[in-house]
């Protein structure tokens, strides 16, 4: 997988010459992907009757149906959604005397486009893709031209008034009970020419980009609900436990999909068993340094998921993993995934539990800020690659 | 209509000149002489190319009267008619330059006597075909040196040229005037400069501009302004502000038109004041202002011609005409400027100047958005901020021109529409800058293009490593490896830190040379002593006449002693079964495991049928300071209490007899009835020898019971060391080929030893699992990646009580090898595993392995640019000098391997 993408994305088409001195550049040294039971079962066949997971399968069951967002909900988000898309296109095709920006397309991403979107977060995202270079009056002209036009067509409805405001990525309409964030983004070829203090963030602009990559993928690969359903229940749980809140919803989407689908028979896993998998895999170091974690399918090649978290996250989330792996396997589920508030709402990752006179301990951090940098040889070779944009 | 064509034809004439070609330039010159010419055709016959100009010439040739001159300067060196052609057509062309505005009939006439007569002098024509006629190395400096010293200004067609038709007198006086300044400026007085003199002095047409200055009203023409009486005006000729305007003049007559370059492609001249302006904005704002209005009533009242309010418009082309109002008559300093310059063909510049005009209403202001007005406390604009180009302007006015300048409009592409159309100004500058970058982005395809060769020798690396044993051998491989490309070891994977972390510890935990031969040489002897023990027994048990057979066997075998085992240093079953002696015998000795048609009893059988190395012996996995082997001997029946004492008894002088005379060994044989053994010590090694069998694994109701059971040693005990057996032999085959394991289960068993928490691990269930994890890895690993692939497992919850357990391969039903550990235990174990795991990941596996974090490599990245030579253990004795036989360990292991190797291939 991480060979086949090392080809794609850069094709230069064949300029000969050998004999040429080596390349002076250290090389990227190929990481391993981490040991993973269900890719190691013929290595480790079961001798012992598997356990009784219907427990854990309930109560993921019964936790996704509370994550799911209610119909009403999810007419309000489409309803205010398709108003937007309705506006934006207009703009796209006919801007008439709109001059603030030029808008070349309009995208709908994030978790409304990908169906995972959680019951109380009515926000769905959509990114504008401007023609002209994305400064701050040109999101500014767009979102009052786009809070007149909306409430043109809210009006004709006899819906209530929507209002925009301006952030760091773009704006976001709020309805009364839905919200659209519209994400700001540029042409690609527009990138290098920002400028930070005329216009928004390069990060967040090519942010916006990948999550159209991102949700294109997701269609293309990651349709099946098992994912949805796994995605919904990690997305939670990583909200309700500091260590793992630093994972962005895109790597909690690779991982789902991988802890999904990613087996030797390429069927769809079992809840119960992608989600004891998934938690083995952060705690088995899936999203450390050294490791080949996830490559992420929308970027150049021998880029990682998880390297956009730094050093320190990257130990707690595999530390708060860990710890949460153990009290799992103690059978203490029903925390970890929110159908109990553990001790009035305290954070289980970090307390010592005792479980049938097992205790359960939390672990120290490993990472330090040493004054002497780490060396990065082949550790955290973050971002070497991860500068190139596919 | 024709003069029109004629005057075209002058500045072609130039335009030619530039292009360096003799007889064109000279049709210029001549085809201004058509104008007055009515026809002539007698030369044409003579030139070659029959062009219109040519005709042109002719015609002039002819009027003029002075065919020879002519004829000899057509046939003049090059460059020195091109250098008279030049002149004459840059001369043409400025006085050209009238027409096409202006284009009046009356200038046309006045022209032609102003200039005509000069050309046509027939002395200063005739020098100048002498010249020609004596060649180009005598014509050339002459001419040349007269263009160059009268430093020619450039602007002065500018005036003629938009001077409307209702002042053809202008220009002469101007030109009267340059004229003047020539006369100061210019250095040699040749012909032509007289010449001139005379041609344009005779002029009547200039005679009517100094006579205004003359009358009451005191203009200075150079700063135009009048003053108020003679005096005042003497003043001004002598203040600071005319001498600077002069000199400025002169300054940029002499320079060219260096003035005029600043200006860009649109830039419009208000030629009543002088004035030049960048756009059509600013040339408004001008028209609009108190300083044009003064002047054109001053204008007024003088009686001066007041050009149209049309503004000027400057091209880029017409360098010349943009200079300072004052200009030499010839363009001569700016010769090379005039010929290069306005070598544009006539029409073509009115061309451009069409788009051109086209072009400056269509300039829309952009970024409106992006001015922000100050607004004072009543709510009125202040001044406004263009937050592009940041700058600011009070007017209204100019932040309208600001934004269509050229400058708002790169801004406004730059950082919003970059699709915006905005002039480009070629300079100098945007030139390196443009080749600066293809240059780079040449580097830059080098660079990729290296690269992908570089990837594509590492996904031949990479082929290779996932192969199957490269740890074993890369030393050997890698040199003809590659791509033959000059890389270097292209087969080589570079030691990362934690792989030089783990073989330091291994060459740290690994036993002494010393121990290990205390213990082989112990072993040896106890195996040797067990043979000639069992050799003894079968005698004692036997039938005389097979005895005597028997000992002829033991000392046939002892000849062949160097073919044959001497004891079971090869981990294999020594088997104490002579060849020729009892043959199904040596079928139950070679399958230890299998107890299947184990024939009993029998005459002839030993009692002792062989003895075999187990555990950490047998693995090859003892550490520093491991004292304690076993053995394995495997008996044909039940072994029972009495046998056991029987060995205790005889073995301590078999022992004596196999050890040599020089040895000074001292063998203390203990029983040990409990444990199924007995326990050979020479003092600083242990050899428990176990004795078993494999009928013990039957069933004991289903055997036969003859013997009385409690002889019988422990059952537990007897299928423990079975057990024993079975493990080392999986061991040899399993887990030792595979990549980094042993030294991996060594530095677990180390790690077993040291810390509490890992202690429950037992060490086969521990070389069970570690063998899993390396046997599931899709390549071969590194001994740094092996360990954290072990504690990945062990994070990830494998020994927790949802996972599959270990499943132990040396027995038949399912059982967990580790199915007797507590949950408290696991839990422990897993902490600890994933505490080692993050450590490990983030460089802290010294602590791990409990050691001092090594020093860095000093060419951490360039160890794989040069080829290593060396043996990889080399460099670890070296980073390890405090160990010195890191070498010696390191070639043991390999040793070892390969002897396991070659026996698991038997």
């Amino acid at each position: 997988m991480v060979r086949g993408a090392g080809r794609g994305g850069r094709g230069i088409p064949g300029r000969g010459g050998m004999g040429r001195p080596p390349f002076s550049r250290p090389r990227v040294l190929m990481l391993r992907p981490p040991f993973d039971l269900i890719l190691a079962e013929p290595a480790f066949p079961r001798c012992k009757p598997a356990p009784d997971d219907a427990a854990l399968t309930q109560a993921l069951l019964k936790r996704h149906a509370e994550l799911c967002p209610t119909p009403t909900e999810q007419s309000a988000v489409l309803s205010i959604v398709t108003k937007l898309q309705t506006v934006l296109d207009n703009l796209v095709v006919a801007p008439g005397d709109f001059a603030a920006c030029q808008l070349e397309e309009v995208r709908q991403v994030g978790s409304y486009k990908k169906g995972t979107m959680m019951a109380g977060k009515n926000v769905a995202d959509i990114v504008v893709i401007m023609k002209t270079l994305p400064t701050k009056e040109a999101v500014e002209g767009l979102s009052n031209k786009v809070n007149e036009e909306l409430n043109k067509l809210m009006r004709a409805e006899g819906l209530g008034n929507v209002s925009s405001t301006c952030h760091e990525r773009g704006f976001t309409v709020t309805a009364a009970t839905a919200a659209v964030r519209v994400l700001v983004t540029t042409l690609h070829q527009n990138l290098r020419k920002l400028e930070p203090e005329v216009h928004l963030d390069y990060k967040v602009i090519s942010s916006h980009l990948a999550a159209i990559r991102h949700s294109r993928w997701f269609e293309e690969n990651a349709h099946h609900s098992s994912i949805k359903v796994l995605i919904r229940l990690l997305r939670d749980m990583c909200a309700r436990h500091s260590g793992l809140e630093p994972l962005t919803p895109w790597m909690i989407d690779l991982l789902a999909h991988h802890c999904i689908m990613n087996n030797p028979a390429r069927q769809a896993l079992p809840i119960n068993v992608a989600f004891r998998r998934s938690l083995s895999l952060l705690a088995g170091g899936l999203f450390l340094p050294g490791c080949a974690g996830l490559p992420d399918p929308c970027e150049a090649a021998h880029s990682r998921a998880h390297t956009a978290l730094d050093l320190a996250a990257q130990d707690h989330a595999a530390a708060t993993a860990q710890t949460l792996l153990r009290v799992v396997a103690r059978g203490g589920h029903r925390y970890v995934l929110g159908l109990q508030a553990f001790e009035g709402g305290k954070d289980i990752s970090t307390e010592i539990t005792v479980w049938d006179g097992v205790v359960v301990s939390p672990l120290a951090p490993a990472y330090h800020d040493s004054p002497e940098p780490m060396d990065t040889e082949d550790k955290d070779d973050d971002g070497i690659q991860d500068g190139v944009a596919a | 209509m024709m003069a029109a064509n004629n005057y075209f034809g002058f500045t072609h004439g130039g335009t030619q000149y530039g292009a360096a070609t003799a007889s064109a330039a000279y049709g210029g010159q001549t085809g201004y002489a058509v104008a007055p010419a009515a026809t002539a055709a007698t030369y044409g016959t003579q030139r070659a190319a029959a062009t219109g100009y040519d005709t042109a010439y002719q015609a002039a040739a002819a009027t003029q009267g002075n065919l020879h001159a002519a004829h000899a300067h057509a046939h003049a060196a090059a460059a020195a008619a091109s250098a008279y052609d030049a002149s004459k057509s840059a001369y043409y062309q400025q006085a050209a330059a009238a027409y096409p505005t202006a284009a009046p009939p009356q200038p046309q006439p006045a022209y032609d006597t102003t200039a005509k007569p000069a050309y046509s002098t027939p002395a200063t024509y005739a020098q100048y075909g002498q010249g020609g006629a004596r060649g180009s190395g005598g014509a050339k400096p002459a001419y040349g040196s007269v263009y160059t010293a009268t430093t020619a200004a450039a602007s002065y067609p500018s005036q003629p040229y938009t001077a409307p038709a209702a002042q053809p007198a202008k220009p002469l006086y101007n030109a009267a005037s340059m004229y003047v300044a020539q006369q100061k400026t210019g250095g040699g007085g040749s012909g032509w400069k007289n010449y001139n003199k005379s041609g344009v002095g005779a002029t009547p047409q200039r005679r009517p501009k100094p006579q205004p200055k003359a009358q009451q009203l005191h203009y200075c023409d150079v700063c135009r302004i009048s003053c108020a009486g003679p005096q005042t005006y003497k003043e001004h000729l002598e203040g600071q502000k005319h001498k600077k305007k002069e000199a400025a003049v002169k300054v940029a007559a002499a320079g060219g038109a260096a003035g005029a370059r600043a200006c860009g492609a649109s830039a419009l001249r208000c030629e009543l004041c002088d004035v030049t302006c960048t756009g059509a904005d600013a040339y408004a704002a001008h028209v609009r202002g108190i300083k044009h209005q003064k002047v054109v009533k001053l204008h007024t009242m003088l009686g001066k011609p007041i050009p149209s309010t049309e503004p000027t418009k400057l091209t880029p082309a017409k360098k010349t005409v943009a200079g300072a109002p004052k200009v030499s008559f010839v363009a001569s300093g700016g010769l090379s400027t005039v010929g290069a310059s306005s070598s544009v063909p006539r029409p073509a510049d009115k061309e451009d100047e069409k788009v051109e005009e086209e072009d400056e209403p269509e300039v829309q202001p952009v970024g409106q958005d992006y001015i922000e007005e100050i607004r004072g406390d009543d709510g009125k604009a202040l001044s406004f901020n263009c937050k592009l180009c940041d700058c600011k302007f009070n007017d209204p006015n100019a932040k309208e021109m600001h934004m269509k300048g050229r400058r708002h409009r790169l801004q406004y592409k730059k950082k919003v529409q970059p699709d915006l159309e905005v002039k480009v100004k070629p300079s100098m500058h945007q030139r390196k800058l443009a080749e600066a970058k293809a240059q780079r982005m040449l580097v830059r395809d080098e660079l990729w293009a290296r690269r992908r060769m570089h990837e594509a020798g590492e996904d031949d690396e990479r082929a290779y490593w996932e192969g199957a044993d490269w740890w074993r051998g890369p030393h050997h491989h890698h040199h003809h490896q590659g791509m033959g490309m000059g890389y270097g070891p292209v087969g080589r994977r570079p030691e990362t830190s934690d792989d030089r972390h783990v073989l330091a510890k291994h060459a740290e935990i690994y036993p002494p040379e010393q121990q290990l031969q205390e213990i082989q040489r112990a072993v040896s002897h106890t195996e040797k002593a067990l043979k000639s023990l069992s050799d003894a027994l079968a005698d004692h048990a036997r039938p005389k006449n097979q005895a005597g057979k028997a000992v002829i066997k033991t000392e046939d075998k002892k000849d062949d002693k160097p073919e044959g085992k001497e004891d079971g240093r090869d981990n294999q079953l020594f088997s104490f079964v002579g060849e020729g002696e009892a043959a199904p015998a040596s079928g139950d000795g070679a399958g230890a495991g299998g107890a299947g048609g184990a024939p009993v009893g029998g005459p002839g059988v030993r009692a002792l049928k062989g003895v075999m190395r187990v555990g950490l012996l047998a693995k090859g996995l003892l550490l520093r300071g491991d004292r304690d082997v076993r053995l394995v001997v495997l008996c044909h029946d039940r072994p029972t209490v009495t046998l056991l004492k029987r060995v205790a008894n005889d073995l301590p002088h078999h022992l004596n007899k196999v050890k040599g005379p020089n040895e000074d060994a001292k063998y203390k044989v203990e029983l040990q009835p409990a444990e199924g053994a007995v326990q050979v010590s020479d003092g600083t090694v242990n050899v428990v020898v176990s004795l078993t069998s494999a009928v013990m694994r039957e069933p004991a109701e289903g055997g036969d019971i003859k013997r009385d059971d409690k002889d019988v040693l422990p059952r537990q005990k007897c299928l423990d060391a079975l057990a024993a057996l079975r493990h080392a032999k999986w061991f040899q085959a399993r887990a030792a080929s595979l990549q980094s394991c042993v030294i991996i289960i060594r530095i677990m068993r180390d790690l077993c030893r040291r810390i509490p928490n890992w202690t429950p691990l037992n060490p086969y269930a521990m070389e069970l699992l570690v063998s899993g994890v390396m046997q599931s890895a899709s390549g071969a690993l590194s001994p740094g990646e092996a360990l954290r692939r072990v504690m990945e497992a062990l994070a990830g919850g494998l020994i927790l009580e949802h996972g599959p357990g270990l499943r132990d391969p040396c027995e038949k039903e399912l059982v967990d090898a580790l199915g007797n550990m507590p949950a408290q235990k696991r839990e422990d174990l897993t902490a600890s595993a994933q505490q080692f795991l993050r450590q490990i990941a983030f460089r802290q596996i010294n602590k791990v392995l409990d050691m001092e974090p090594l020093p860095k490599v000093k060419h951490a990245s360039g160890g794989w640019k040069f080829p290593r030579k060396r043996r990889r253990s080399n460099t670890d004795a070296d980073q390890d000098t405090h160990n010195g036989d890191g070498k010696v360990v390191k070639t043991e292991e390999k040793a070892d391997v390969s002897e396991i190797n070659s026996n698991a291939k038997k």
